[in-house]
């Protein structure tokens, strides 16, 4: 089981509040991502789901348990840190039995679970090792091992991925979205990056300056973001956004169309301008064009190698149901 | 981690050591500002009068206080500039690549661990004496005079002493200091066409500026109390030749007992330490930030 | 850098090395020497080096001499004492300090640094009538309580620096473990402040063994540890360089020792962590 609720959940240091009252619903075995720039308080109210800080107000349910008075270890949760935080004079075998052997668990059952979460981690081989001698990857593994053998009603992860290196990033995706499908049990997941938010939610939560700005599975957020920073935060490349007469045609303060939404031609279209940076990855080209008109920039992906080069005019045309209206304040049409 | 009941578990544990300290700072210093306005000797019993800056007047225009300025000065300043460059020099030659760095590092930091009473009265002795000590044997062998250290030159045989010991301290934290040296910035330099020379002026100085500045100001706060030395070696004399004003409190109040007097001294002696540990602690201060 | 050095240039800087460095440790390479020798070899002229009839006289003689061995329990009494009763004090204050920061955690350790500026001449006179009037004088419990407040915050800010390398995180990991307050500090918390604290221990006892000013002007013959034993051969009672080199090495040899072992953690301790 893992259900937590936040209700009215308010955060202040001093006389600044991070977190103004919030509400928030996290169903059972839900993946749920907390995303937002540097500083929205994503980091802060995972803190507060933990009981590493106390609430200024508002309750915390656990399963229907109100805990925003309990302290951490009675609240059944388990955490993995940016740092992972493991113990550095303890073998890996002891970073993993420590939350056990704080709970009393017999020894046999500290040592069959440590060998089921060390087969599962492929760490067996490590587990006379002390954290010192292993990899980034590898301490990674530990981390998540020493939260697993605690069977919590929910995993917390505060950015578990920025430590390490692109290649190892993506393998560590993988690796925490299988735990996730083979455990069934809730996970709560901190980053400031889109892309982990939107390949590994069921709901992403996406935060700024405390407010939650949108709660919704990553392809309702793609497509239907309610506000610009929510439209701006949740898509790379990022979507871009064109005010004036061009959005007035639309009957809109603003308009946004994502770049994968524009098409390209050498000949005619809606818009025209002339191609600066192309950025070649294969797959996808992407083209940010000046001299349009609307906006300082407009990028726009094109599947595959397209033969358009540096200096040269193109024109453009957006795709008319995908282009997202929205009012003076930012708001969704 | 900050929660409520964390702070007050912290100011809790915080506490002791505040209400010692302030009570070994203010207590203390209370009564020595309070002595220093009294007419209050221990060899005199009876009142002890109210006095108001007599006793200041006294210690100030006191010959021996203008002596004992100048020969604190004269030590600070002595001891000061054979550490700083010695230890300099000694520093840059222990970075260097050799065999066996660490003996030679550890027959380099060894002085500092003798106790200044042991130190003072080896030199004195088995060194400085001038019929028994070595350096009279060297000097005779020499075919020269024996030069009786203490009596002729009785506040540079103290220099020598103090540096001696505290050459170690110097080295090794200007060699710590070296060491943390970013390599990359020296390669760096080398590739914009610094020489070896050049590279030691603009590079190296600079990045030991701090710590040289941590020693300068550590060893005048310690300098300013030399006392055992002197009191094992010349008792301030001949005279109050080789007299510090830490020598001169002590005297005044342990020796003539006259505790008005001592305390008087006791301030001015505060006073000038606190002009050192300001600019010693806007250096510490700054580090704390980092 | 992984450049080569000729190796007659790594000669040369090792000759240079090994000669400086038996310079500057002549004078205690020579005392323990001396120590061996008889009186009248101490004094010989020329000096010898090695010919002489090496014999244990001395240390004999300075033992029987006023009770040695009372003056070397004295030292360490006070040095270890002074020192587990700051510990004591201290570590509390250093851990609150580094882990629970407050607005004003900045300010109480500059201000304990602080006390440390002030200079012991300038309170000797009270130190001292305080002293007499509560029987404190020439006892050990006197200097002990001295030198615990004169090193408490070297101490406190030693361990302070230990202290905050330890990420908060780890700490918050164990909470989150489910280790009590209790458990946090015995399981994580200790073992991996161990190696700081037995530095600032070590570097404490050093600073307390070879204390001057107090133990100079607060002892007489009972309580007077090695310090003020020793200025008592300034003055001669006849030959005597050989027994002062007895008495000497035997006052400065643990120290000496245990100070090679903590040259890395003297550097931070005596600049309060400016210099690492």
């Amino acid at each position: 089981m893992g259900q937590i609720t936040l209700k009215k959940v308010r955060k202040a240091f001093g006389d600044v509040e991070v977190i103004p009252p919030l509400d928030l619903q996290i169903n059972d075995g839900e993946f749920v991502v907390f995303v937002g720039p540097s500083g929205c308080g994503k980091s802060t109210l995972l803190r507060l789901i933990a009981g590493l800080e106390d609430v200024s107000s508002g309750e915390i349910e656990i399963d229907g348990r109100p805990s925003a008075e309990l302290p951490p270890a009675k609240r059944g949760l388990a955490m993995v840190f940016q740092s992972y935080a493991l113990y550095p004079h303890m073998s890996v075998r002891k970073n993993i039995a420590f939350p056990m052997k704080m709970a009393k668990i017999s020894q046999d059952e500290q040592n069959r679970r440590i060998e089921a979460a060390a087969s599962a981690l492929n760490l067996t081989e490590y587990l006379d090792r002390k954290p010192g001698q292993l990899s980034g990857g590898q301490r990674q593994r530990v981390a998540i091992g020493r939260a697993i053998v605690r069977e919590p009603a929910a995993f917390l992860f505060d950015e578990p991925l920025s430590n390490l290196d692109a290649a190892l990033r993506v393998g560590m995706r993988l690796e925490i979205s299988e735990l996730h499908k083979r455990l069934a049990t809730t996970m709560i997941y901190v980053t400031h990056d889109q892309i982990e938010a939107m390949t590994m939610a069921d709901k992403i939560v996406v935060l700024r300056a405390g407010r939650i700005e949108q709660v919704g599975a990553p392809l309702e957020l793609y497509e239907n973001p309610r506000n610009i920073f929510v439209a701006g935060f949740i898509g790379s490349p990022r979507m871009n956004f064109i005010e004036g007469p061009e959005a007035a045609r639309h009957n809109a303060h603003t308009i946004g169309i994502r770049p994968e939404h524009i098409d390209v031609s050498a000949t005619e279209g809606d818009w025209q301008g002339r191609i600066g940076v192309a950025e070649h990855l294969g797959s996808d080209t992407y083209f940010h064009i000046h001299d349009t008109g609307l906006a300082e920039t407009v990028t726009v992906r094109a599947s595959g190698e397209v033969t358009l080069r540096h200096g040269e005019t193109v024109f453009l045309t957006p795709q008319a149901e995908k282009i997202h209206r929205f009012d003076n304040e930012g708001l969704k049409q | 981690m900050a929660t409520t009941h964390a702070r007050a578990a912290a100011r809790l544990m915080i506490s002791p050591s505040v209400i010692l300290l302030l009570g070994w700072m203010l207590i203390p210093l209370g009564m020595t500002l309070y002595f220093s306005v009294l007419r209050y000797n221990l060899l005199m019993p009876g009142d002890n009068p109210f006095v108001g800056i007599e006793n200041y007047q006294y210690f100030l225009t006191d010959p021996a206080f203008t002596a004992a300025l100048i020969n604190t000065l004269a030590l600070v300043v002595g001891v000061l500039a054979v550490t700083i460059i010695g230890g300099t020099l000694l520093a840059l030659l222990l970075d260097q690549p050799m065999w066996a760095t660490g003996i030679w590092r550890i027959l380099v930091i060894a002085p500092f661990f003798v106790m200044p009473t042991v130190s003072a009265l080896v030199w004195k002795n088995m060194f400085m004496n001038p019929v028994n000590g070595l350096f009279a044997h060297l000097f005779k062998s020499l075919g020269l005079a024996p030069f009786d250290f203490l009596a002729q030159a009785p506040l540079f045989s103290i220099i020598w002493i103090v540096s001696w010991q505290w050459l170690p301290f110097a080295t090794l934290i200007l060699l710590t200091a070296m060491q943390s040296l970013d390599r990359e910035q020296i390669e760096a330099a080398e590739m914009d066409g610094a020489g070896a020379l050049s590279r030691f002026r603009h590079i190296t100085i600079p990045h030991l500026g701090r710590a040289a500045t941590v020693v300068v100001l550590i060893e005048t706060i310690f300098l300013l109390s030399v006392f055992a030395e002197i009191l094992v070696t010349t008792n301030g004399g001949p005279g109050n030749a080789s007299t510090n004003l830490t020598y001169l409190v002590y005297a005044e109040s342990l020796l003539r007992f006259d505790v008005g007097m001592g305390s008087a001294g006791g301030v001015v002696a505060i006073i000038l330490a606190n002009i050192v540990a300001i600019f010693l602690m806007r250096a510490i201060g700054k580090n704390l930030d980092a | 850098m992984a450049r080569a050095v000729t190796p007659q240039r790594k000669a040369l800087n090792t000759a240079i090395a090994a000669l400086i460095g038996a310079l500057i440790f002549f004078p205690i390479f020579w005392t323990v020497l001396t120590s061996f020798k008889t009186e009248t070899q101490a004094i010989a002229d020329p000096p010898v080096w090695f010919a002489f009839d090496w014999t244990l006289e001395n240390y004999t003689a300075v033992n029987q001499r006023s009770d040695y061995l009372l003056h070397f329990w004295n030292s360490v009494v006070i040095s270890v004492g002074s020192t587990l009763l700051g510990l004591m004090i201290a570590v509390p204050a250093a851990w609150a300090m580094a882990f629970v920061p407050g607005r004003r955690t900045k300010d109480i350790l500059m201000w304990m640094l602080s006390t440390k500026m002030l200079p012991s001449v300038g309170v000797l006179v009270p130190i001292y009538l305080l002293f007499r009037q509560l029987g404190l004088l020439d006892t050990r419990m006197g200097l002990v309580i001295v030198l615990t407040l004169i090193n408490l915050p070297i101490i406190i800010w030693m361990l302070y620096t230990y202290f905050r390398e330890i990420p908060g995180e780890i700490l918050e990991a164990a909470r989150m473990d489910g280790a009590s307050l209790r458990e946090e500090v015995t399981h994580v918390l200790l073992p991996m402040a161990v190696p700081g604290m037995a530095s600032t221990v070590l570097l404490n006892i050093i600073l307390a063994w070879n204390e001057a000013f107090w133990t100079l002007n607060l002892t007489a013959a009972k309580a007077a540890p090695l310090t003020a034993f020793i200025a008592s051969y300034s003055s001669p009672e006849g030959l005597f360089y050989a027994k002062l080199s007895a008495a000497s090495t035997m006052a400065i040899a643990p120290i000496l020792i245990m100070g090679w072992f903590s040259q890395k953690q003297l550097v931070r301790g005596l600049t309060f962590g400016a210099v690492k």
